[in-house]
């Protein structure tokens, strides 16, 4: 048992640390902050090139494709610490749908987009949801109909977000309707300039964009399936496991940036930090900052000895989630009658971090799976409770 | 990272867990229960055998130098099976007691009879304000020409009604700063003007009070140094806290057994009730509690047996598995329903356990005002 970094990984993350703090300038902050996520944004792109080079995005890649051939446990590294410094990430091109086309693409599909992706030149969005297939993705309808070196596709997607910022859409699509949903699925990538697509935003309650996209008979050339025909929802369900780690970091921050107010906010003549409720609260959290830590690293760990994570993934997201909940709802309290003060207006404090990420907090037990599909799946895989 | 067990725990496991399946059985612990002395010589033997009483000593002393991290594997299949018995108070507390301060000859009387199966030892900390902080240490030993003579109570004592030796944390000069003017003192169960009286409790443990009417000890009964013993009494507490999370996360992982069991094979409205999404989410819970509280206990006995810093991992530990443990319990209870309610069946051995251990050396509410001080509050 060790519960320690090795050498090589702390001076790794002194390394990511030192270059983030030196490129991340308040125009990237204040765009990620706009769009949600560094993404797509003029701005992100500089620095997502940046960290493209040194081979940060992709770190367990092969070298082939623009990776370091590193462990996973880097590859946590550099997210949980990039996200704590102001960058919270998670790419679908380098994080979801990458790893996916590793695994199952073709030799031409690798070559054709892991490079450009690990170079950080290209961005995907996310396109499974429909207005009627939400937790269970197996109810997609949107057509792509084989034309023989191409596939015609029609039908609208729901909470495609990023899809006005990314370069691609990493869409799945139904290509047989004779056979369930899980049977006749197939993944693409699609041009997101093609004819025929058309965006229409939706705007969160966080402020940012996610879009309503239709497809309107949209062309898409056959070299753009990845893996096989009809076997897209295992690959979903693929992406949708490498998708569920959720690095803490940004909360992190957020939880140390209250700690520091707390101990700095006197109030008649005492600081906020002996309030034995105020200590109670945000020793909790420290304490479920651990506890997610942990359960972060243990993926790792596991994807490092060679296995799958199960049940672990499902119960990181959930946790990891609802602490971030836990921590923005505490620091709503500790920041009292200021709690509801925007960045922007006077007298705000933590540069409204707080009630930013109060807001934007919401949707993460939701996307991905919900808190409750993931707790289905720890029940299920994790216990062999029966499914019915 | 590497959260597996060596080879070397991984065989602790194992042979505990069959051990105690044959030894231990949930008969045997309601009878120790009932059982005024509330363990058996025949078990306690073979423990000794299997090296288990000096499992962390060193073997001068009789033991095989195992590591902190070794003894929370072996606390953890004790949990498993809630078993009875002072091998917690003689070894955890009494052994560790000396391992940090006893000298040569202590060490070397004690802990061999520890290791041997020959001797009971227990530590008495705590006093009528319950509580595990200097302030709370009030039972007084005055000097006189022989040594010193005790007087006051002890309170919630574990085993010292079999102890032959109980160490006593006792205030020997008064001070303005509370962890000054603490001494720890061997005392004999058989010595003059000591008074033992078992408490009933609801988990069954045995504890007891301790009066103490002008009981004498001299010198040579001082472990570590005289007014200096809180150090010791502290980083004790500390790695018993650790101790009893041992025990709920064993205890944890048999009462989830027993609840999932009963809800693959128990049927309502014609289908399993662990097909039901309200029981498998509290079931998700609970395997979430078990596997956090396992992680932290973990990482908190790596850090003690690697010598790294611990209090603040021990304070995070010992508040998160109290909590979660004693939730994981709560909640098996929902999941099985009316059966687990019945003394027979043994998930309520686990639910009053659990609560027991949480509050041993400090509960959660304690350690996470602790913890605020360590995170800069």
């Amino acid at each position: 048992m060790n519960f320690d970094f090795t050498e090589e990984e702390k001076n790794l993350q002194k390394e990511v640390v030192d270059f983030i703090k030196q490129e991340i300038t308040p125009e990237v902050f204040d765009e990620t902050e706009n769009f949600g996520d560094i993404y797509g944004g003029p701005e992100a792109r500089k620095i997502i090139k940046k960290i493209g080079d040194k081979g940060w995005l992709t770190p367990t890649w092969p070298k082939e494709y623009g990776g370091l051939e590193a462990s996973e446990i880097v590859n946590y590294v550099i997210r949980e610490e990039i996200a704590y410094h102001g960058l919270p990430f998670g790419f679908v091109a380098a994080h979801m749908a990458g790893p996916t086309i590793l695994r199952f693409g073709s030799d031409e599909t690798k070559k054709a987009w892991l490079p450009r992706i690990s170079s950080g030149e290209l961005e995907f969005a996310l396109g499974y949801t429909e207005p009627q297939a939400g937790s269970d993705l197996s109810a997609i309808v949107m057509e792509a109909k084989d034309m023989g070196d191409h596939f015609i596709v029609n039908g609208t997607k729901l909470f495609n977000t990023s899809c006005h910022l990314a370069d691609y859409h990493w869409l799945a699509a139904r290509t047989d309707f004779d056979v369930p949903g899980y049977k006749g699925m197939s993944m693409m990538i699609v041009d997101m300039k093609s004819d025929g697509i058309t965006i229409n935003p939706m705007i969160t309650m966080a402020g940012w964009q996610t879009n309503e996209v239709s497809y309107v008979n949209v062309k898409v050339p056959k070299e753009n399936l990845v893996g096989e025909l009809n076997k897209g929802f295992y690959y979903l369900m693929a992406a949708l496991d490498f998708e569920r780690m959720f690095p803490l970091g940004k909360y992190r921050r957020i939880f140390d940036e209250m700690v520091q107010y707390a101990k700095e906010t006197v109030v008649n003549g005492v600081p906020l930090s002996k309030d034995p409720i105020i200590r109670q609260k945000m020793s909790q959290l420290a304490i479920e900052i651990e506890v997610t830590r942990l359960l972060y690293y243990q993926l790792a760990h596991i994807l490092d000895k060679g296995g799958i994570p199960n049940y672990q993934s499902s119960m990181e997201k959930t946790f990891s989630t609802e602490t971030a909940q836990r921590i923005v709802n505490v620091g709503m309290d500790v920041l009292g009658l200021y709690g509801q003060l925007k960045k922007e207006s006077k007298w705000v404090k933590l540069k409204g971090q707080v009630e930013k990420n109060y807001r934007s907090s919401v949707v993460e037990t939701i996307y991905a799976g919900t808190s409750e599909i993931q707790r289905n799946i720890i029940a299920t895989r994790g216990l062999g409770l029966p499914r019915k | 990272m590497d959260y597996d067990l060596n080879k070397e725990q991984n065989l602790i496991k194992k042979t505990a867990r069959e051990f105690l399946s044959k030894e231990c059985d949930s008969l045997f612990v309601r009878d120790m229960e009932k059982d005024e002395k509330g363990f058996s010589p025949k078990i306690w033997n073979k423990l000794s055998e299997l090296g288990w009483l000096g499992l962390i000593f060193p073997d001068e002393y009789g033991g095989l130098s195992g590591s902190y991290l070794d003894l929370v594997v072996l606390l953890m299949e004790m949990g498993y099976r809630c078993m009875p018995g002072p091998f917690f108070s003689t070894v955890v507390l009494g052994g560790i007691t000396l391992m940090e301060a006893g000298s040569e000859e202590q060490k070397k009387d004690i802990l061999t009879k520890i290791s041997d199966g020959e001797l009971f030892v227990t530590l008495a900390i705590t006093e009528m304000s319950a509580g595990y902080t200097p302030d709370k240490i009030n039972v007084k030993a005055e000097k006189n020409k022989d040594g010193f003579v005790i007087n006051g109570t002890k309170l919630f004592v574990p085993d010292a009604h079999i102890a032959d030796k109980i160490i006593c944390v006792v205030r020997t000069t008064e001070s303005d700063n509370k962890k000054d003017g603490i001494t720890l003192f061997i005392v004999d169960q058989k010595s003059k003007g000591l008074e033992i009286t078992p408490l009933d409790t609801f988990a069954g443990d045995k504890l007891s009070e301790i009066n103490f009417n002008n009981v004498c000890v001299t010198e040579k009964d001082i472990i570590g140094e005289q007014d200096n013993g809180w150090t010791v009494v502290d980083k004790v507490i500390q790695l018993a806290a650790i101790g009893k999370c041992a025990e709920m996360v064993g205890g944890g992982e048999r009462a989830m057994e027993i609840a999932i069991e009963n809800s693959k094979g128990r049927e309502q409205f014609g289908r399993k009730v662990g097909s039901f999404q309200a029981v498998q989410h509290h079931c998700a819970n609970i395997l979430t509690y078990l596997d956090t509280s396992r992680m932290m206990t973990y990482q908190a006995a790596w850090k003690i047996s690697e010598g790294l810093p611990f209090d603040t991992n021990i304070a995070m530990t010992k508040a998160w598995v109290s909590d979660s443990c004693r939730q994981l319990v709560a909640l098996s209870h929902q999941v099985m329903g009316g059966l687990g309610f019945m003394e027979e069946y043994d998930l309520q051995l686990f639910f009053r356990k659990t609560k027991a251990a949480g509050v041993y050396y400090g509960n959660a509410d304690f350690y996470r005002d602790v913890l605020a001080e360590k995170i800069g509050l």
